[in-house]
């Protein structure tokens, strides 16, 4: 991986996934038995995601597509599967609202995500071409020429995702400070 | 201006003068919980990253209560990959199969927690320690950076404060005060208190305070936490202060609690008439979903559970037993008992309540999580209805997936179990 902070891609171009309000993780982004499993593999998480709400979506999603949804996406139990599977498939996500503890949850396991965009659900449906810049914003809907700035990822969390998560921060502390604290 | 208890414990643990909501800062925790989900994750990925040790071991405790008796292969595995993390790591506080109970409710009773304490854990739920009037904050798989680091960066929350008035009607527990309020508070600002829980501290306050012993303080966290509030904080009475000090061998002014300033800044004011709370049913769902139980009597049940990290104290398991002396659970109806703690399956043992239950046809458990746990056992087929104390009821959670599954306090889980379907508490004595 690349610590390079230019090398990294902000923008994503793709196409947009649309899901609606008060949508929790278990069940509904992800099945129960990969969360109560603890599960945390990619490759097993990745052909189950959203398979209760939309059996279709594992098939039309490509990487760089961006998921758009409304109020209170994660509420419940702040479990992490479904972001896994997300960031491991290149998906940005783009919500109205979102659980702090969700949040933090899933920028813990280095997705690219804007959980205050607050209206967009009226700025896209499923299918159309998005470009978003999750780095300054910047929000894009081709198909419907629509525009809007919206919160970006705070500078604060940017490495966070930048490194792929909470392992690429550790692996990053370790390396230039904590194994040197430990000998 | 003055600080909230939950500021001036994170101030504390951060070594800082004071802090204010939406800072972020590093606490350093007093204590590292991690339940027998998370552990195999943490060392897998510091394994990975060839990071072999965990910071201020002596801090970490490593429960086990979500797979006590290991059902699956599986979970047999993890039991090995557990063990031998505790050994690599050298955790000393670490309670392996049949050793502690529920992480979230024994170090109460073993006065483990102490006021004031910043604790660090995976699961929402160590929130109970708010009922000790420490501070204890939800990290989940970021733990694991806890374990590494020694610390986590952390958002200090806003605090909400709610005075309980007058007194709770005889039948009704802290547990039907917790699906009530979280009911009120379900909706955000567009709910009926009008006012956002999510990420904020639940500070209790008031003169109806004061008959919530310990237990029933521990009910009163456990609802507020499924709706997002990050902690629920109770000020510790001086009876509560007598029981930790007893508990840990301390004598009172050895402990340091902490309480809020006269002009400490809260979020809102909210208030809540304990006396004129019925004995509430969370439909299946969401604990939130709180109705007046005479809204759903009559409905039968087949299966029924009293334990959890809401209700599975020793005074909880006391309450359970004398609805049940002398009574029988209903034909067709099986009923899961779960304690707390090895300590409490002790006492009732010793003092021979585990008769009770056992002559009233209740299935006793391990000390953990028990079914709530989350399909690993006591699971219900198709069509079946539950009630119990667990802490959440959605769909699926102890079984199948049109499995319903109510929930209520330890007496009317304990009621309903005798008559086979969901009953007001009043309507036996007990």
């Amino acid at each position: 991986m690349s610590d390079n902070k230019d090398d990294f891609q902000w923008r994503l171009t793709g196409k947009c996934h649309k899901f609606g309000h008060d949508m929790g993780h278990d069940g509904p982004v992800m099945n129960f038995k990969y969360v109560i499993d603890r599960v945390t593999d990619p490759a097993i998480l990745i052909p189950h995601l959203f398979e209760e709400s939309d059996p279709e979506f594992r098939t039309r999603a490509k990487p760089g597509d961006i998921i758009i949804a409304g109020r209170n996406f994660g509420k419940g139990k702040a479990h992490v599967q479904g972001y896994i599977a997300m960031q491991a498939m290149g998906i940005g996500m783009l919500c109205e609202s979102m659980p702090f503890l969700t949040y933090r949850g899933a920028i813990s396991v280095g997705l690219m995500l804007m959980a205050e965009c607050a209206g967009v659900s009226d700025m896209a449906e499923g299918g159309d071409d998005i470009d978003v810049d999750f780095s300054t914003g910047r929000f894009v809907n081709l198909t419907r020429d629509i525009k809007h700035d919206f919160p970006p990822i705070p500078e604060g969390l940017r490495d966070t995702v930048r490194l792929g998560g909470t392992k690429g921060v550790l692996q990053h502390w370790w390396e230039t400070e904590g194994r040197k604290a430990a000998a | 201006m003055g600080m909230t208890a939950t500021e001036k414990i994170i101030a504390r643990a951060c070594g800082l003068a004071s802090v204010k909501p939406g800072d972020v800062v590093h606490p350093n925790p007093d204590l590292v919980f991690l339940h027998d989900g998370q552990v195999e994750n943490s060392k897998k990925m510091l394994d990975e990253l060839g990071i072999d040790r965990v910071r201020n071991a002596d801090k970490v405790v490593f429960v086990t209560d979500h797979e006590v008796i290991y059902t699956t292969p599986r979970a047999a595995q993890r039991g090995v990959n557990i063990r031998s993390a505790a050994k690599t790591w050298k955790i000393r506080n670490f309670f392996d199969v049949g050793q502690g109970g529920h992480g979230h409710v024994f170090p109460i009773e073993t006065g483990m927690v102490m006021p004031g304490m910043f604790i660090f854990a995976n699961d929402m739920h160590v929130t109970n320690f708010g009922s000790v009037g420490a501070f204890g904050l939800r990290a989940g798989s970021e733990v694991t950076s806890v374990l590494a680091m020694g610390t986590l960066w952390t958002l200090v929350p806003k605090s909400v404060r709610l005075t309980l008035n007058g007194k709770l009607r005889p039948g009704v527990y802290g547990r039907d005060v917790g699906f009530r309020v979280s009911k009120h508070l379900a909706g955000g600002t567009k709910g009926d208190w009008a006012t956002d829980i999510t990420y904020r501290v639940l500070e209790l306050a008031g003169p109806g305070l004061d008959e919530f012993a310990l237990d029933q303080r521990v009910a009163l966290c456990n609802t507020p936490t499924e709706i997002n509030a990050i902690n629920v904080f109770v000020p510790p009475s001086k009876a509560v202060l007598e029981r930790i000090a007893a508990a840990s061998g301390k004598k009172v002014g050895d402990l340091a609690p902490v309480y809020s300033d006269a002009d400490a800044q809260f979020e809102a004011d909210l208030s809540f008439d304990l006396s004129a709370l019925e004995p509430q049913v969370a439909l299946p769902g969401a604990p939130e979903n709180a109705v007046d139980v005479s809204t759903v009597v009559g409905k039968a049940v087949n299966h029924a559970y009293i334990g959890s990290c809401g209700s599975s104290m020793y005074e909880d398991m006391v309450l359970a037993a004398r609805v049940l002396r002398g009574r029988k659970v209903a034909a067709g109806t099986r009923l899961f008992v779960v304690p707390g703690s090895v300590q409490t399956a002790k006492r009732l043992a010793d003092e021979g309540l585990m008769s009770v239950f056992q002559e009233a046809g209740a299935i006793m458990l391990q000390s953990g999580c028990g079914p709530c746990a989350g399909g690993v056992l006591g699971l219900m087929h198709s069509g079946e209805v539950s009630i119990s104390t667990a802490a959440t009821n959605g769909a699926g959670r102890m079984g199948a997936k049109d499995s319903e599954c109510y929930l209520g306090s330890p007496a009317t889980v304990a009621v309903s179990a005798v008559a086979g379907k969901i009953s007001d508490p009043r309507s036996l004595a007990y």
